[in-house]
């Protein structure tokens, strides 16, 4: 998403990215980016909660108006919980028994198979 | 409030995802890294006009919920054979049944039931109803096949003449 709004942005329209993954988009660097940091799903605000949802999107479009120049970041003030225990356990092996890891390579190994054979019918393989 | 010595823990911090998820996938078995995109410069173009008098299109990841593609969810499993391959765009007056099961979202701290997390179309039209932007006639829907080649040559291109035939002035793009 990050190559699109670059792409736009060059070609005069001007973008914000509404996302939770920082490191990704900063990696990239776009010109506007409201950051939540949130799970990843939810860019847009907290499930059910319409006040965050309103609060997240007037916030982008204040980004929008107000970044003076490129890789403009600005970072939500909402928290998703109390302790943010949230934030160790994507992905983490630190907190996956081996088992689950094994059992994970194996689903693994079938999605990749499934996206190559639909990249391949797409005629993008 | 007053700031004190007494500190947030250390991995209360935006989540290192690339090092997870690099990690993650070795662990996997999987040994060609995925390259994220980098750049070390980024473009930038101000708004033309006032916002409440600019055209604004909501760009997406989410995909229209396929039935014939297996469980979408809410929280399906990974699922990639509900990814979408070419730029599709919908009326943005009317409400559209999105999905993210083709997305590695936190499947552990989300329960993907509430659209509205990753596909604000619906607020976006409430938004636009008060006068705080116009809003463009068609959402789009940009491919993740992990093909950056593609977004670069093929999506991103299309996304832009489609904003073009709609006038549009400013874009929010929301990924998963």
């Amino acid at each position: 998403m990050s190559l699109v709004a670059r792409y736009l942005e060059r070609n005069g329209i001007p973008t914000v990215i509404m996302g939770a993954a920082k490191d990704i988009v900063e990696w990239a660097g776009v010109p506007r980016f409201l950051f939540s940091d949130f799970p990843l799903g939810n860019s847009a605000g907290k499930p059910h909660e319409k006040d965050t949802q309103q609060f997240t999107l007037e916030l982008a479009l204040k980004v929008l108006e107000s970044a003076i120049g490129p890789r403009t970041t600005v970072q939500s003030p909402l928290r998703w919980n109390e302790d943010g225990d949230w934030k160790q356990d994507y992905n983490n092996l630190a907190r996956m028994p081996a088992e689950e890891v094994a059992k994970r390579r194996a689903e693994f190994d079938k999605v990749k198979q499934v996206a190559l054979d639909q990249r391949k019918k797409a005629g993008v393989a | 409030m007053t700031d004190t010595a007494n500190f947030a823990p250390e991995y209360d911090a935006p989540i290192d995802y690339m090092r997870r998820t690099r990690d993650y996938y070795l662990a996997l078995g999987y040994d060609n890294p995925y390259r994220w995109a980098h750049y070390v410069d980024a473009p930038f173009t101000p708004l033309r006009k006032p916002l409440n008098d600019s055209t604004l299109v909501l760009i997406t990841t989410a995909a229209p919920y396929q039935p014939d593609k297996g469980d979408q969810g809410p929280g399906a499993a990974y699922n990639a054979g509900a990814k979408f391959y070419s730029v599709y765009s919908g009326d943005s007056a009317v409400d559209h049944d999105t999905r993210i099961s083709h997305i590695g979202y936190d499947r552990k701290h989300t329960t993907a039931k509430d659209a509205n997390t990753w596909f604000p179309l619906p607020l976006m039209r409430e938004f636009a109803g008060a006068g705080r932007f116009k809003l463009a006639k068609r959402f789009h829907g940009a491919p993740t096949n992990r093909s950056q080649r593609v977004t670069l040559e093929t999506d991103a291109p299309e996304i832009l003449a489609r904003c073009r035939q709609d006038q549009v002035d400013a874009a929010l793009l929301v990924p998963t």
